[in-house]
């Protein structure tokens, strides 16, 4: 028996919105220490992995390991069903091959379930290893999904390059080159509007913009989000989600062009 | 019209009445003129007092350069982004950086190969037993180098290759596609057909040995075929699919991949760029690709079909271009775009084979005893066997071009099997022989000398390879070996009732043209009509369009294949086999001139008979049936290769499609339009692409650049199906030279001329030369181009029959109302001479008259009634 109920059922819609522009279907993995979610995008240039604690759910209960295969669309169009300020409730039998949503709203006059038929999906699951970056940058995500969205309309690739005096983040294209410099804030009023850098050696790295633009999706989830980054290994964006976990999207660089260079 | 525009003005900002004049210019045509000169005046009048409208116009003009600019510019721009953020020096460093961080790449990529499997393992998710754990390793760029090093090395360009031990897979192994990318990519590079027939043979023999089972595979992959052409497989997959896939597989846009393709000129190319300059996470590592792998996948691509499939054929080439390494991924939207490009025709393939099988026999006992015959041989001796292999294979595959048949016999039996197992079989279409142009009539004779030689009308239709297989079936192939079978009902039911009754016949394959044919004036109809029949699937009921078969070889017999023997003889069997039936069957109309004048009156014969010319074949020597050549056994004499027939046209450039291969970066192809005066617009008359040699391309596409304009003029008449790559404005007139004129649905050339919808098309145009002294106002008009059609050879015949069915009606109409001989004659000639208007006065009156004559001479006794409407003025 799986069961696991979220008061703030908004969360779970925001988190919708952040996997379903990479992923169409996904194994959502479940152990008794909360529900994890790893999957590459079917280019296997990208990988996100989500993990939401099990304190941080109003009731949370899982006897046995369970992985459900869903698929992202239908799960989706049924969140879609739920209003914002609905408790959300997520219910499997072992070995089931169904899961119900349940969504009650704050009144408890009005409760819906929805029952979605699960996916056999055959996938293997990463241990991501702690690593420690060259680099990580620390900014309000509202402010790097204006950034990405920005350069986005110059070219298709875009360059995030780090130093000790701040992050340059540029792209080239038919129309023109556009570069915007974050340097490191002095002023740390409220934490989440900082720019932190912390830095071992200068990196510079490319990567494809639909992939970013696609992990800005998150933004709503986080005031801050954090970039990490050393040469030649993917790149890690990671939104926090207050009090139960993250959103990581992992994105492997693009070979340098030698013009560009 | 001035003052009206002045009181305009007053109440008008200028900037605002310059803008919406520009758009009246632009949105309707009929006003452009008059607007046009207002804007001039309006300008010369008020460019000084107010706010200077000429910058407005200024930008409209510089708008298509631009454009022009951007893709030659891209280098440049991308080093001046650079400089200028070096100027800036807070982030000078990393400009340096970029630099170090190169002469650390090969340590990084050492490091980054161990980098994650040194950590740790987290302990994240390791109380979870049950869900295996793996490592995120490392990039893919870095495992793509370990991987290279085990297959990446296959050359099979090497000298004394050995076929197993240089082989990057084992035996019974299937293939990796990337030892056939490989060996397709060296001979890509290679221009020596000899070193491509050896490097390929290379490829082969280890196949042979090792995989024997995906040498079809790889044969098909080679050739960029699905299956036997006769089985009309086609991947159906456009340029627009591939774009797609290439975006969604390495995270691109599709407009750049497109702009991509426009600069390089080659998908694949494009493809492995887009792949190459975008890492993977290697997690899961697709299984890398095996021949037989990309090959069943492209075989259901081709199958897909019905709701939604090209959104299917989309995942699964996304698929396909994932699992792709760098070189892969070139050759499989290569063969997805149905190019490959390599330089590899299918003779050398064949000869590669022929070469493989002779080195290492396929046909051989494990473990093989013979890995290279020709070792101590002398290089005579070895080209002998080569050759004699290679003679055997050409042969075999001529008469059954099917290698789902050949290759295992060849693997089997090996190649001195072959012609007893895969012959002439009906059912099984073969190539068809071909004949050559030729220029004059003078040429015929010199090439014939002194051997027999028969000249034969050369139907405008379609070839149809008739095959009569021992069950009584009849299939039809065209000249690519496309069955064609649904699309002639009609001659399938009548088959049977050609074959003479005094013979009999059981199988048979013949070669024939089938004809469009008009039953009621029982004569042949150019081929545009036949076109329109349906091409698949027809219903012998509702065949509007009749066809009739001109048979003018016979190839099998009764179990028997007569491809050696000589002409006459095959066209005597013919002859004795088979007897015309009106109007369904004939055999080609065919002469045995001596002499020129000979055969020029023939060759005008069959241009009044609606043919294209006449097909002349040597009878006795050198006559036997030559699969699949252009020989010069049979030589083509066509109207159009004849000098002095035809006129030339003048026409202008208005576009230009974007060249591709050898033309890549240049335009490989125009849109040319005449001009109509009556419109005042310039309607699309065809599209060239021969007649240039390499230097015309280049020196046309450096003058059109210059004349490119963003979208079409206003006053171009085009179908939408045609639009060019780029517009140009009409700027240019050239001469060109056509084989024929002919109703086309898609151009526009002096449309509601001669067909209220259509529009008139030019065929086989050739470029002659560019006319400097015409203006494109001055090209050939619309009105011309009618001229042109009208009386042309084809059309006039039509016309002229119907004028001698009209007098010959008109003539019995005066006998029967009492008009004496004499001044009947008198009369006719009035009336051919053209003297006399009201007769001629429209084809379709005439036409009536004649049918109620006829039904009227069904009716009674031989008396015509004079009930007709004469023109009064006529009598």
């Amino acid at each position: 028996m799986f069961e696991a109920r979220l008061l703030q059922g908004s969360l779970l819609k925001k988190v919708m919105d952040a996997l379903k522009d990479l992923l169409n279907e996904a194994a959502w993995d479940c152990t008794d220490a909360g529900i994890q979610l790893q999957a590459m995008d079917n280019s296997h240039v990208s990988l996100v992995s989500l993990n939401l604690r099990a304190e941080g759910f109003d009731k949370y209960r899982c006897d046995r390991n369970l992985s459900m295969g869903m698929n992202l669309g239908s799960m989706s169009k049924i969140l879609k069903c739920a209003s914002d300020k609905d408790i959300i409730t997520i219910k499997a039998q072992d070995n089931a091959d169904t899961v119900t949503f349940v969504f009650e709203s704050p009144e408890q006059d009005k409760v819906s379930d929805y029952e979605m038929k699960l996916m056999n999906l055959d996938q293997e699951h990463l241990g991501i290893p702690e690593t420690d970056y060259a680099c990580t940058i620390k900014l309000p995500s509202s402010e790097f999904a204006r950034i990405c969205r920005d350069l986005s309309q110059f070219g298709e690739s875009m360059v995030i390059s780090c130093t000790k005096e701040g992050v340059k983040f540029s792209a080239t294209g038919d129309i023109g080159t556009g570069n915007i410099k974050l340097a490191q804030s002095a002023k740390v009023d409220k934490e989440e509007e900082a720019v932190v850098i912390e830095m071992q050696e200068p990196v510079s790295l490319t990567f494809a913009c639909r992939y970013l633009n696609s992990f800005t999706k998150a933004t709503s989830l986080s005031k801050s989000v954090q970039l990490s980054m050393s040469p030649e290994v993917p790149l890690v964006v990671e939104y926090k989600i207050e009090d139960i976990g993250h959103v990581r999207y992992y994105l492997a660089p693009k070979i340098e062009d030698e013009e560009a260079a | 019209m001035f003052s009206t525009f002045s009181r305009f003005m007053k109440c008008y900002p200028t900037k605002d009445l310059i803008a919406s004049l520009h758009r009246l210019c632009t949105v309707d045509y009929s006003y452009r003129k008059p607007t046009m000169t207002f804007l001039q005046f309006f300008r010369e009048k008020c460019s000084h007092i107010q706010e200077n409208p000429i910058k407005i116009s200024k930008k409209k003009d510089k708008k298509p350069e631009s454009d022009d600019e951007l893709p030659i510019s891209l280098k440049k721009r991308r080093k001046r982004a650079v400089s200028s953020s070096s100027e800036d020096s807070e982030l000078n460093n990393i400009e340096k950086l970029d630099v170090k961080k190169k002469a650390k790449t090969v340590l990084n990529k050492v490091k980054s190969l161990t980098k994650f499997s040194d950590l740790p393992s987290s302990n994240e998710t390791s109380s979870n037993g049950k869900l295996e754990i793996q490592k995120l390793s490392v990039l893919a760029t870095s495992e793509d180098a370990t991987e290279f090093s085990n297959q990446g090395l296959y050359n099979p360009c090497k000298q004394n290759y050995h076929p197993i031990q240089d082989a990057t897979w084992k035996k019974g192994e299937n293939i990796p596609y990337l030892a056939l990318a490989k060996t397709l990519e060296l001979i890509e590079e290679t221009s020596s057909r000899l070193k491509m027939i050896e490097i390929l043979a290379n490829y082969f023999r280890s196949v042979f040995l090792l995989s024997p089972d995906d040498l079809l595979c790889s044969v098909y992959l080679c050739l960029n075929q699905l299956a036997p052409a006769y089985v009309g497989l086609e991947l159906g997959v456009g340029e627009g699919i591939i774009i797609k896939a290439i975006a969604q597989a390495t995270g691109r846009a599709p407009e750049k991949v497109k702009s991509d393709i426009a600069i390089k000129g080659d998908v694949g190319l494009v493809a492995e760029a887009s792949k190459g300059t975008q890492r993977t996470l290697s997690m899961f590592k697709p299984a890398s690709l095996t021949v037989n792998g990309v090959f069943t996948k492209l075989t259901e691509i081709a199958e897909m079909t019905g709701n939604s499939s090209q959104m299917k054929k989309v995942d699964k080439i996304h698929g396909l271009l994932v699992a792709a390494k760098q070189l892969e991924a070139r050759f499989i939207t290569r063969s997805l775009a149905g190019k490959l490009r390599i330089g590899l025709a299918e003779q050398s393939l064949l000869q590669a084979l022929a070469f493989a099988a002779a080195v290492t026999p396929p046909n051989q006992s494990t473990p093989p005893t013979q890995l290279n015959c020709f070792a101590g041989l002398s290089s005579e001796a070895v080209k002998a066997k080569v050759e004699a292999s290679a003679v055997i294979l050409k042969t075999a595959y001529c008469q059954c071009p099917s290698y789902d048949r050949i290759i295992p016999v060849l693997l089997r039996e090996g190649v001195e099997a072959l012609p007893l197992h895969c012959s002439l079989t009906p059912g099984v279409p073969l190539k068809p022989m071909l004949a050559c142009p030729t220029r004059g009539v003078g040429e015929v004779l010199q090439k014939f000398e002194s051997s027999k030689f028969t000249c034969e009308w050369k139907y405008d239709g379609e070839r149809a390879q008739i095959h009569l297989l021992e069950n009584g079936e009849v299939r039809i192939y065209s000249r690519n070996q496309e069955n064609n079978t649904s699309k002639y009902p009609d001659i399938i039911s009548r088959f049977q009732s050609w074959i003479n009754p005094s013979t009999s016949v059981h199988s048979a394959i013949l070669d024939s043209e089938a004809v469009a044919w008009d039953i009621e004036k029982k004569q042949i109809l150019p081929f545009q009509i036949l076109s329109t029949r349906k091409r698949k699937d027809a219903v012998e009921a509702d065949i509007k369009v009749q066809v009739c078969v001109y048979a003018f070889d016979l190839l099998y017999l009764n179990g028997e294949s007569l491809v050696q023997m000589p002409l006459a003889e095959r066209r005597q069997r013919l002859w004795n086999s088979f007897h015309k039936v009106c109007g369904q069957f004939d055999f080609a109309t065919s002469r045995d001139p001596q002499t020129v004048e000979e055969i020029e009156e023939f060759l005008d014969e069959s241009l009044k008979g609606n043919c294209e010319g006449l097909m002349v074949k040597g009878l006795v020597k050198d006559a036997t049936y030559e699969i699949a050549k252009r020989s010069k056994n049979w030589l083509k004499l066509k109207k159009d290769y004849l000098d002095g027939v035809g006129d030339t046209i003048d026409a202008v450039v208005i576009g230009g499609y974007l060249g591709r291969g050898k033309r890549t970066g240049l335009y490989g192809g125009f849109l040319l339009a005449c001009y109509d005066e009556t419109n005042e617009e310039y309607q699309s008359l065809c599209k060239i692409g021969t007649g240039f040699s390499d230097e015309d391309f280049l020196t046309h596409s450096n003058f059109l650049k210059d004349h490119k304009i963003s979208k079409p003029k206003p006053y171009y008449r085009y179908d939408q199906t045609l639009s060019p790559d780029h517009w140009f404005e009409p700027v240019q007139v050239w001469e060109i030279k056509c084989a024929d004129l002919s109703i086309s649905p898609v151009h526009r050339a002096a449309i509601g001329n001669i067909d209220p919808d259509k529009g008139i098309s030019l065929r086989f145009p050739r470029f002659i030369r560019i006319r400097t002294d015409k203006n494109p106002d001055n090209a050939t008009s619309s009105e011309q181009i009618a001229d042109l059609y009208r009386s042309q050879e084809q059309v006039k015949n039509k016309k002229n029959c119907e004028d001698e069915e009209a007098v010959v009606s008109l003539s019995a109409r005066m006998v029967s109302m009492g008009v004496d001989l004499p001044t009947l004659h008198a009369k006719l000639f009035r009336l051919l001479m053209g003297t006399n208007d009201s007769v001629v006065a429209g084809s379709t009156k005439r036409q009536d008259q004649v049918e109620e004559i006829r039904s009227d001479q069904l009716d009674s006794t031989g008396e015509f009634e004079v009930a007709v409407v004469v023109p009064d003025n006529f009598l």
